[in-house]
């Protein structure tokens, strides 16, 4: 990412920074030259994908010109991103359920962005736990839990019986930085009650923090080749760090390929994550996915409505995420943020958070097509240690492994969410925690970070915001 | 395109207002000057604190309307209960004007105001025998209460209901209802009620430190996206989507017949919002424009008034206005994006080039 410019260019900016000085002599202090970065291209995080917009809204603009017909399907999406579903039957948005965690996508993916975990006491709101026995279905995914499924729908419709409700509880753990300050981090404990048939002892359960939505159609469209390309699964160079790539089930191509999205890379496809989304998390069924979650159960209703969402709407609902832009990067030339990208490198974070990809060439879709991205992250799993892990394989994906999260757009969290939950489970307050979380192969970057001064701490964390 | 075009805006403002402490401007027809710190004061004081005060006191009226409406049922206090409702959704539908801070993260709106209204469960829970108590009805589904489940109670299915056909059960669950509502609209003043704390701070103490805004132009940024925000909202999903599907069953209040009094109350609050002014005036983005660009003032002024104009020309009830009006309801649409326009186009470029 680091692009040293010549000589030449470098002449061309100082001589207009020179105007600048002249025309505002009257300045005390000068302003930082706009281009004062290796390359201006970083500002744009989402390539020609990027909006400027740095409010509640940022995760929620549209590409920046798409066709009217594109805009007309991208408002569509949004439309049904934001429908509210009710039980059937019902003249508006019937289907929900019976069981199910939430009744609408926007419920949980607020504002485009980020869910957050539940406080004690309090039932998942934006949170969903994943649950299996040990083994594999046909496509070397989880094994589905009996009676259950793959998935824990804590709600149900008047009348019918949730399958389990959750409890959330934290455990703080006091620890210092190596220069003494102190800070805890908080340990989940997830117990499940009430449940509507025993569960078994061997049950797997995996909490998980809706994620933001936006930019996701510029990282279906990096070439499956180059992030293969980033994987060590030996540690070939024996860096430490390994990055693997999860391969799944495309239900739609029928084979596998390369899991891109989730917090396990399980899905592969925006339009295979949203019609799971609409059948696991609210029971809405689709071509895709015809069979409600709940079947075999004695929650299901026996109703013969399937699909509940149309082939149209679901394909509108998977462009309508494919085309959210992505915030343009901020404070880029403030000094504190250039000394934080540094300490973000020599702390080797940019290993897995890899800051630059280019999209493929797609004629078929011109917005997404050969982009220079700043996504920071390589989408590949990573071994993140005992601490994090959830025991619970995930296809390719073992109980260690999760894949790198892109962290553009994350410095507008406190912004457009209200709050900075980080994390899977949403178990990290700042992103000062969410760093103290890391294990297994990041334990090294870690370990920069918990020995740095306060001062380079502060430093890294402002270039985390400039994202 | 545009974001080609925006970035050297956005870098020209860098460079030339860099230098500047604090814009300032004189009000309309005084010489004051008005800084921006004032502005935001001013939106947080006069818009965001009163519109949500104003809410929380019609709220708490209804709350009490339907009380009196419970203990002796006449259709007097009907009539009562159903005006306390359309005053109450009156200061809501204003304040969506500026729907950011905690009445989006906090998840407030969808609990007050989630459309559509769940009948089937509804209808279910007044035949069941759960005890309406404040616990329970805060348990329950966001499409099982808020402003719809109240209106569909008050008003039935077809508008047409009278105090004799109430039941016992809908009584209890109508004053639950209305005290959630209360107590939701309550708890969202007091994230903006207190100008040391809550999101009153956050907004007003813009700039450098606050994780929120860390510039007072990114707070400026904010209200121009809200007011455009509720413009696409009303003209493409609000009124758009039932039109274009003509389909009356989309309407957004459809067993009040309030969904065009919805929509011009949107309007208004996007007015409000840039005059700065709600049951007082005060320093608003329209002062920042007047000192700069008084044909942009005036522009945006025009299109307002044009917005609210072409939806006072749709005279029949949303839902028969869809199909027996489709000229009058295409124009509102027509002049509301046009408003959208000018606020994305040419006050939001105005506000970054004059704010830091």
């Amino acid at each position: 990412m680091m692009r040293v410019r010549g000589p030449g260019m470098r002449a061309v900016r100082w001589m207009l920074v020179g105007t600048v000085v002249t025309l505002l002599s009257a300045c005390v202090k000068e302003p930082a030259p706009w281009d004062d970065t290796p390359n201006n291209d970083v500002w744009f995080a989402g390539g020609t994908q990027t909006v400027f917009d740095q409010g509640s809204g940022a995760y929620s603009q549209a590409f920046p010109g798409l066709t009217a017909a594109e805009l007309a399907i991208h408002g569509t999406g949004d439309m049904a991103f934001e429908a509210t579903f009710v039980s059937a039957p019902s003249p508006v948005n019937p289907g929900l359920g019976p069981i199910f965690n939430s009744v609408s996508c926007a419920n949980c993916h607020i504002a485009d962005g980020r869910g957050r975990p539940p406080v004690p006491g309090e039932q998942p709101v934006s949170t969903l736990i994943r649950i299996s026995v040990p083994g594999s279905d046909a496509h070397g995914g989880p094994t589905p839990v009996p009676g259950f499924g793959g998935q824990l729908q804590h709600r149900s419709i008047f009348g019918t019986t949730p399958e389990a409700l959750v409890n959330t509880n934290y455990l703080e753990e006091p620890s210092t930085f190596a220069d003494g300050t102190t800070y805890s981090l908080r340990r989940p404990a997830i117990t499940l009650s009430a449940a509507y048939t025993p569960l078994p002892v061997d049950l797997m359960m995996s909490t998980r923090l809706a994620p933001p939505v936006f930019g996701l159609g510029l990282l279906e469209a990096i070439p499956e080749v180059d992030v293969r390309a980033l994987a060590d699964p030996g540690d070939a160079d024996g860096d430490g760090i390994s990055g693997r790539a999860n391969n799944v089930w495309d239900h739609l191509d029928q084979r596998y390929t390369l899991g891109r999205f989730g917090w396990k890379a399980g899905q592969p496809t925006l339009l295979q994550q949203s019609a799971g989304a609409y059948v696991e998390d609210m029971g809405i069924t689709s071509f895709l996915f015809p069979q409600e979650s709940s079947a075999g159960q004695p929650q299901h209703d026996g109703t013969n409505d399937e699909p509940e969402v149309s082939d149209s709407l679901l394909y509108a609902v998977a462009f309508y995420v494919r085309t959210l832009a992505v915030p343009a990067r901020r404070a880029i030339d403030d000094p504190q943020v250039v000394r934080g990208q540094e300490l973000f490198v020599n702390a080797g974070c940019d290993r897995c958070h890899v800051p630059e990809h280019r999209t493929g060439v797609n004629v078929a879709f011109p917005s997404v097509s050969n982009q220079r991205i700043f996504p920071y992250t390589d989408l590949l799993l990573h071994d993140m240690g005992p601490e994090l892990a959830d025991g619970r394989p995930e296809f390719d994906a073992d109980g260690t492994e999760w894949r790198t999260p892109a962290l553009w757009g994350i410095g507008l969290s406190q912004t457009v969410n209200g709050h900075q939950y980080f994390l899977h489970d949403g178990r990290a307050r700042d992103l000062s925690e969410a760093i103290l979380w890391h294990g297994g192969e990041a334990e090294t970057s870690r370990e920069r970070f918990r020995t740095m001064t306060a001062s380079e701490r502060a430093a890294l964390l402002a270039f985390l915001a400039s994202l | 395109m545009r974001t080609s075009l925006l970035a050297p805006i956005a870098c020209g403002a860098l460079l030339f207002t860099a230098c500047k402490k604090e814009s300032t401007s004189p009000t309309g027809d005084t010489s004051t000057p008005v800084t921006t710190s004032q502005i935001l004061q001013g939106f947080a004081a006069n818009i965001a604190d009163a519109n949500y005060t104003d809410l929380a006191d019609k709220t708490s009226t209804l709350k009490d309307l339907i009380s009196t409406f419970n203990a002796a049922p006449t259709d007097a206090d009907l009539d009562a209960c159903r005006t306390a409702w359309r005053n109450a959704r009156n200061a809501w539908e204003q304040s969506e004007a500026c729907l950011f801070g905690p009445v989006s993260s906090d998840n407030i709106d969808p609990r007050i105001d989630t459309w559509p209204v769940n009948f089937t469960d509804l209808e279910a829970q007044l035949a069941g025998g759960s005890t309406f108590d404040a616990a329970y009805i805060n348990g329950l589904e966001d499409a099982l209460k808020g402003f719809h489940p109240i209106e569909y109670l008050l008003w039935g299915q077809n508008g047409t209901k009278t105090a004799a056909q109430f039941t016992p059960r809908e009584h209890e669950y109508l004053l639950a209802l209305s005290v959630n509502l209360k107590d939701l609209t309550a708890e969202l003043h007091t994230t903006w009620d207190t100008e040391a704390s809550g999101y009153h701070q956050t907004f007003t103490t813009a700039g450098a430190g606050n994780v929120v805004y860390p510039t007072q132009r990114a707070a400026f940024e904010e209200l121009v996206n809200a007011m455009a925000g509720i413009c696409d909202e009303v003209a493409n999903g609000k009124i758009g989507e039932p039109f274009t599907l003509q389909d009356p069953s989309l309407e957004e209040s459809p067993y009040s017949g309030n969904s065009m009094t919805d929509f011009r109350n949107n309007m208004r609050g996007v007015e409000n919002v840039y005059l700065g002014r709600y049951a007082t005036d005060g320093a608003a983005l329209e002062d920042l424009v007047r000192e700069h660009d008084l044909q942009l003032d005036a522009s945006v002024k025009q299109h307002i008034a044009a917005a609210k104009q072409a939806l006072d020309n749709v005279t029949l009830p949303f839902g028969e206005a869809i199909t027996s009006q489709p000229v009058q309801v295409q124009n509102a649409i027509d002049a509301i994006n046009a408003l959208a326009v000018v606020l994305e186009d040419e006050l939001m470029p105005f506000v970054q080039l004059h704010t830091n």
